[in-house]
Parts: structure tokens; sequence; C-alpha cells
């Protein structure tokens, strides 16, 4: 190293950067290595330029989302601006992701619809923390005027039936009252309106049971009012059967069988007949004024489950106020069933419906 | 980096931007390399490579994994620019990045690589003007008056620092 080779190269240094070519001589090729390290310092990145172009990069107007790197800011880039920019939904800029138009709709949707469904739910829970179970409790004794005690092991029933020949099926009426013996059969149409001695059309059957009476005479359980009729049967009476009496029986009974007294009719359970089961038991609502007042119970309801499985002549047995009666006759109401049987045939059997309202 | 690892990476970036940061530091060396043989003036290198990461930055959700090295992808932004000045200067066309390119250019970008960590490592008093002198352009005057030395001193400092770096990237490539 002497003084002449730091001046030449020192020489080189400055045409190199100026950007001129080296002046090409004996004393360039001695220092030519230097020259070439030289040459490459040159070129080399300025340590602060790697640094300053991350910066640029993450700080960039619409980039600025993206240079919450943290950790992974490259090093020695310079941790300043830090700030969180979302980038334009709608923008169309080179420097965000692609947007589809159809994507953001159904994004929308999809958000709008967990919104309202997670809304619904919450409402539906607040108004109806108040979950209710109904149960078919057990079929209780009932004290029912219309319905004859089933002795067991014999055929149940007795009943009767009439009419005098009539093209029509007989008329809707009530039935007379019951008595030990009958001295005349009940008519619709009264054929002989002078008779030599009258006397009061009477079933026979229990006389402590009482019917409804009215002043129009038929059989309670037909379907036609008008115009009257004493139906199809013979003998006298009202009906398709025969024998003075009210029905399809044969007697002066009304209903099925035959002999007096009622027959068909309602069933209770037991003597061979079965327990209707529910096949269908949708719950009961709660009434608003007893969810209110946290009111809890149980109301019995009694109901005659027909051959067909429908519930009808809903009555609540024993009452709990507060709207619940109505509401759990409006459920039982809505009940299928599968029909008590007698003799394999269904049949119209009276149940006790015990319906629970709890709170929980 | 392994292919796979690249690839994670890359895919890990277009979901998430934060990511980018690692390719940006993958990859920075080598597209600067690549520029700065082709644009020899250490500015326009500068724009040159920052455009190229703004591109990528910009694109790099289009982009599909086909095989191909990511650099590749990187390289042929960069040699769309490059040709574009060189178009402006001298209508030369725009020539595509091969894989004999890609493996000069890796050369080059490690030996720049090893330079700057050479440089990290000379005498206190060299390194500062080696940094004045190439990074800063700053003439002999005005480092001798910010280190409070004689021209002659900071030229032989100079002189010094040029051989050691010479030497040491010699014994590097033996």
């Amino acid at each position: 190293m002497n003084d002449f080779n730091i001046e030449k190269l020192n020489e080189h240094v400055d045409a190199l950067l100026d950007g001129l070519e080296p002046p090409l001589d004996a004393d360039t090729l001695r220092l030519s290595e230097l020259e070439d390290v030289a040459k490459e310092l040159s070129l080399l990145p300025r340590p602060e330029f790697r640094a300053s172009l991350w910066e640029n990069l993450a700080s960039s107007s619409e980039q600025r989302a993206f240079s919450n790197a943290g950790s992974a800011r490259p090093s020695g880039a310079s941790s300043g601006q830090h700030d969180v920019v979302i980038p334009p939904l709608f923008s169309s800029s080179s420097l965000t992701f692609p947007m589809r138009g159809s994507h953001l709709a159904v994004s929308f949707g999809l958000h709008v619809a967990a919104l309202a469904l997670i809304t619904a739910s919450g409402l539906w829970v607040v108004q109806n923390r108040a979950v209710v179970r109904s149960t078919v409790a057990q079929l209780i004794p009932v004290d029912h005027d219309y319905v004859m005690p089933i002795v067991p092991g014999k055929t149940g029933g007795g009943g009767g039936g009439g009419g005098d020949h009539d093209k029509m099926d007989a008329s809707h009426g009530t039935a007379p009252r019951f008595a030990a013996e009958q001295l005349t059969p009940p008519l619709a149409v009264v054929r002989n309106e002078h008779p030599a001695l009258p006397a009061e059309p009477t079933l026979v059957g229990p006389p402590d049971i009482v019917l409804p009476q009215s002043d129009r005479m038929g059989d309670p359980m037909a379907n036609i009012l008008n115009p009257p009729s004493n139906g199809t049967g013979s003998g006298g009476g009202i009906g398709s059967g025969e024998g003075g009496g009210i029905g399809s029986g044969r007697g002066p009974g009304i209903g099925e069988g035959y002999g007096g007294g009622i027959g068909g009719g309602v069933y209770r359970v037991g003597g061979g007949v079965s327990a209707p089961r529910p096949i269908y038991d949708p719950d009961p609502e709660y009434s608003e004024e007893a969810r209110k007042a946290k009111f809890q119970g149980i109301v019995l309801l009694t109901a005659v489950i027909g051959p067909d499985g429908r519930p009808r002549d809903l009555r609540a047995a024993r009452s709990l106020g507060m709207g619940l009666d109505q509401k759990a006759i409006d459920a039982v109401g809505k009940w299928r069933f599968k029909p008590g049987m007698r003799n394999e045939k269904p049949v119209s059997v009276l149940v006790s419906i015990e319906v629970s309202f709890r709170l929980y | 980096m392994h292919e796979t690892d690249e690839r994670r990476l890359i895919e890990a970036a277009q979901c998430d931007p934060d990511r980018f940061a690692e390719v940006y530091e993958a990859n920075f060396a080598r597209v600067y390399a690549y520029v700065a043989r082709r644009v020899p003036v250490r500015e326009e290198a500068e724009d040159v490579t920052a455009e190229v990461f703004q591109q990528a930055l910009a694109g790099l959700g289009r982009f599909e994994w086909q095989g191909t090295p990511f650099i590749a992808w990187l390289l042929g932004i960069a040699a769309h620019l490059v040709a574009r000045r060189w178009k402006r200067a001298a209508g030369k066309e725009e020539v595509p990045v091969d894989e004999l390119e890609l493996a000069v250019n890796q050369e080059h970008a490690e030996r720049q690589t090893l330079f700057s960590q050479l440089i990290e490592r000379l005498p206190e008093d060299q390194r500062r003007v080696i940094e004045a002198r190439f990074f800063r352009h700053r003439s002999i005057r005005e480092i001798a008056q910010e280190m409070g030395r004689s021209e002659g001193a900071i030229k032989q400092l100079q002189f010094r620092a040029l051989g050691t770096l010479r030497d040491q990237v010699g014994n590097r490539h033996e």
C-alpha cells in the first residue's frame, strides 16, 4: 500500500460513484480487484432502503390495514405508524383484494337471517319460559247421569227402539222420562191426537235416572231436526228398532240393545270395555294471566272418547281458573285416541284427563 | 426455503396480508440483486425493487401456485418493469426469466447479502467511511469533517476497508 495507490483508488471510486468509467491504465489494472469490490458496494441497497420500502408497503394509504404485522415486521423497520385502516368495502383499488357483489349480497343475507333467527328465538324463549307438561293421568270413576253401570261378566246395555215404518229416519228430540212400565211409547209424530185413554209416554228404565226434557220428543242421537219422524222401525216408539222405545234396539228402552233401560251410549272403562289411549296429545298453552302470576296446578277434565277416537263433551271436573281450564279444554279437544273397545268394537268411553300446568 | 413451506407461506399471505412481511423478507435480496444487475444505478434499482413489491402485494390474491418457485413470479414482475425502463431508454424487449437466470441471480443475491454482512463486521471507522461513501455518496472532504479526521486518513480507511472486503469475499469463495 502506498499513498499513490490510495489516491488513485479514491479517484476511481469518485468516478464510479459519479457513474463514470475509471480510466484504464496500469494503475487501474493493479487496483482492479479493489475496484470490483467498490463497484459492488456502489450497487448494494442502502441499509435503510429495505426497511423504508416495507414501511411504504405497509403504510400506503390503501394498504395500511396490512401494517399491523407486529412481530412479523421485518427487522430494522420503523415501528412508527401502526394505524389500522380497514380497506374500503366497495373500492376497486388494485391494492385491495377483489370483491364480488354476489358474494357480498349472499353474505349480507345470511347475516341478516342469522340475526333475525337469534332475535326471534330469544323473544320466544323470553315469552315461553313457561313450558307446559300435560298428561293423561288416569281414568277415574265418573258419576254421570247418562251412563248406566256396567256389570262385569255380563253384556252391558239394554235399550230399545221403535218407529212406525216412516220413510224417513227418526227426528231429533228428547226422550220421555223413565218409568217402571210403559203405557204409551214416545212419538215424534202423533198419529192419533185423540186417544181413548190418554197416557204419558215413558221409557222403561230406572226411574231415578232423569233425562233432559223438552217439548219436542225424538231420538237424542238423531241428526234430523225437521220434519218430525218416528223413524223406519216398528212397534211404536221412535227410531229404527222395534218395540216402543227410542233408537236402534229392541224393547221399550233407549239406545242399542234390548229389554229397556239405556243401551249403547257411553261406556266406562271396565267390564269388558278397554280404556282409550292417546295417540296425539299436543301440550296445552299457558294462559297469559297464569304465566304472569306464575300460577301452577292441575285441571281435571272429563271427556267422551268416541269410536272415531275424537274427544267430545269436554268439561272441567276440577277447575283451576286463570284461563287454564279453557286452555286445557282447547288442547285436549285436539287430542286423538285409539278408542276404547267392547266386544272388539270401538265404543264411546267416558274418561277423565288430568292436565298439569307447571312452570320450570 | 422448501417448496412446501414456501407454498404454505404464500397461501397464508393470500389469506392474511400480515404474512406478506415474511414473503418480503425471504425474497428482497434476490429481487434487488436481479434489478441491480440490469439497472446499474442504485436509486433506480431501488425504485424498481419497490415497484416490484408494490405490484406483488397488490396482485398476490391472483397468484396461482403452478409448481414454479414464487421468486420466478417476482422476477417476472421485475423483468417486466426493467424492460419497460429499457424500452423507454433504448427500445429493448422484455426478456423472460428462465431457470439459468434464476440460478445466476441467486449467486448475485447471495454475494450482495455477504457484502452487507461483511460491512457490518468492519472496524467501526472503516464501516463509517464505507457507509458514508457508498450509501450516502459523501465526498472525502465531507466525511473528514464529520469524523474530525484528515482527508488523507479517510482515503486510507477507504483503501483498507475495500481491501478487507476483497480478502474476506475471496476467502469465502475459496
